[in-house]
């Protein structure tokens, strides 16, 4: 990525000055290299779902920051996240997306850990002082790991909140999806969309948690084709703002709360399967919650700093440069429901998402435009002013804002700078 | 009749040019178009494509292309060529054939040109008129890896 102009690092305080946003945050690699220390590699970074790894010896590749890991599911049934990099000479002792492995063996000199991450066994270690300790060798846990209902978390800061605190109010709003199963349960094993775009990272959840600001501009026609499709006409969401829907929360986390917004009743008597989920549903939940879970859209949410919840699938954003981005779309599997439901869900995230999606590739186009006109500098600051005048504090300790308010962004961008400023 | 070749050509030039009426008349009614993103995925579990269309679901994806306000569409006229070779006819009866092909294809709609590979495997049946596509089946060769936008025809 080349800039046409040199940047001066602002001294990070002023990226954002009241609504307002400086170009650089999203164009300056000196900046990115600063999210990488501050951010990246501080706070807790998702990983992956435990349902992708179900067998002992299951791994995953996967990304914090820039640095490559492992999620294994050890032969101790215990999830693991290991830096994946042999202990060696730094090779990657894994280069598979995914698999199932009893031992990672590194293809450079055949050095062998043990799911579990114990050095089994450096080769040729007749070479190697005899005193060798192996135990001093193992895969690279990284340095903190949690997980919430299933959804595997890292830090690779030995220090800092916990989990849970980072999580904060956001865990409720990870209750109501896993809640669309009435076991309470998902299943990530409907596999993944892999998408990279020419723009930087943090357009993704921006952009993802405000569909309904941008929505009726460039995604009209897919809306439309819904609408005729289903008879669930979504455009009355766009006519009327409804208050509380933007949320932001504490630490960054956005939310799209469309609990106060009744969708349009589906068209038709419902299927066997659908009568058989409503039912497992209200056994599960109640009839009320029950009825406002499956006659409302569950809520949108982003995890700061990389993972979201978008109607159909788990979202992860993976930067790669200050300029380029990698996206993940994970269709959340339901357990505990007929076949037709999940079949259903996965049809619906292939209407809407992925590369050949009718409506994300909208998004990505813009971003990377987005990327494009942020290279002219007349002006440099973004304005993020929609509903500022009227957003509300909430008990939650974050704010809301209506419909189409951008009161998402300025939460978002508050902990940004909380994090970018000051002292390390 | 056209031989298998020429229809391949002229579908792809179809596609190149944008002409997707022309190009979804192609298709018999109650086709399947599937861009899997593992090449070993058969169906029969529960598995996210790149595309996975039914007749219906084609539709859509025309009528949505069709409709002007794609935005990644934008500016795409012209800027698509393939070229469609190693043709391999799999079987061949009164009622049909099934034929694989290789293409190659350069966009150049930014000025940075993208270029795609893959092989397509067509189920094809004879109408009085010609051939009509029953199923394709497209393996891209980065269809597990990260990918930019596929707004256009494969």
């Amino acid at each position: 990525m080349t800039t046409d102009v040199k940047e001066s690092l602002l001294p990070s305080g002023a990226l954002v000055d009241g609504p307002r946003v400086h170009g650089s945050a999203y164009r300056d690699p000196d900046i990115f290299q600063r999210e990488l220390e501050r951010i990246w590699y501080k706070v807790w970074v998702y990983v992956g779902h435990e349902s992708e790894v179900p067998n002992r010896g299951d791994f995953v590749r996967r990304q914090i920051g820039l640095q490559p890991v492992l999620m294994v599911r050890g032969d101790d049934d215990k999830v693991r996240v290991f830096y994946n990099r042999c202990r060696h000479r730094a090779n990657l002792v894994c280069l598979a997306e995914t698999g199932n492995a009893q031992k990672f063996v590194c293809p450079y000199h055949a050095w062998s850990y043990a799911n579990t991450g114990e050095l089994l066994e450096p080769t040729f270690d007749e070479g190697y002082d005899y005193d060798l300790d192996k135990s001093r060798f193992p895969l690279v846990e990284v340095a903190r790991q949690d997980s919430y209902r299933g959804l595997v978390f890292a830090s690779v800061a030995p220090e800092g909140i916990t989990l849970t605190e980072h999580l904060g109010p956001v865990s409720e709003f990870i209750d109501m999806f896993m809640g669309l199963s009435p076991e309470g349960e998902i299943a990530l094993d409907a596999g993944c969309q892999k998408v990279r775009y020419k723009g930087n990272w943090k357009y993704m959840p921006e952009n993802s948690m405000e569909g309904d600001y941008h929505g009726p501009f460039i995604h009209k026609i897919a809306f439309e084709l819904y609408a005729r499709s289903s008879g669930l006409d979504v455009s009355a969401l766009h006519e009327e703002e409804i208050p509380d829907v933007i949320r932001s929360l504490p630490g960054g986390h956005m939310v799209e709360d469309y609990r106060g917004a009744p969708l349009s009743k589906r068209p038709g008597e419902p299927s066997a399967a659908r009568k058989e989920y409503a039912a497992k549903m209200i056994e599960h939940h109640g009839e009320a919650l029950a009825t406002q879970m499956m006659g409302t859209m569950a809520p949108l949410l982003f995890v700061f700093p990389n993972m979201m919840y978008v109607m159909t699938h788990i979202r992860t954003v993976q930067p790669v440069s200050v300029g380029e981005t990698n996206s993940y779309y994970y269709p959340v599997m339901l357990k505990g429901v007929p076949d037709e439901i999940n079949a259903a869900r996965l049809s619906d995230h292939q209407f809407m998402f992925g590369s050949a999606g009718f409506v994300s590739p909208d998004d990505v186009e813009i971003m990377e435009r987005n990327q494009i006109g942020m290279k002219a500098v007349g002006d440099d600051w973004l304005f993020i002013g929609r509903g500022e005048h009227r957003e509300r504090d909430m008990p939650d300790g974050g704010r809301s804002g209506f419909t189409m308010d951008e009161t998402h962004l300025r939460g978002f961008w508050r902990h940004y700078v909380s994090l970018m400023e000051g002292d390390a | 009749m056209m031989s298998p070749e020429q229809f391949l050509y002229h579908e792809a030039q179809l596609m190149d040019e944008m002409r997707f009426a022309e190009w979804f008349a192609l298709w018999l009614e109650g086709g399947t178009y599937k861009v899997p993103i593992d090449h070993d995925d058969d169906g029969s579990r529960l598995r996210v494509a790149i595309i996975n269309d039914d007749y219906i679901r084609l539709q859509q994806r025309i009528d949505r292309l069709q409709s002007g306000s794609v935005l990644a569409v934008e500016d795409a006229r012209g800027a698509m060529r393939r070229i469609v070779s190693n043709v391999v006819v799999t079987s061949d009866d009164e009622s049909g054939m099934t034929v694989e092909s290789n293409f190659m294809l350069g966009i150049a709609r930014t000025a940075e040109q993208q270029l795609w590979m893959g092989r397509s495997f067509y189920e094809l049946r004879r109408e009085a008129d010609g051939f009509r596509i029953a199923s394709k089946r497209v393996h891209l060769i980065n269809s597990r890896r990260e990918i930019p936008l596929l707004q256009f025809l494969v």
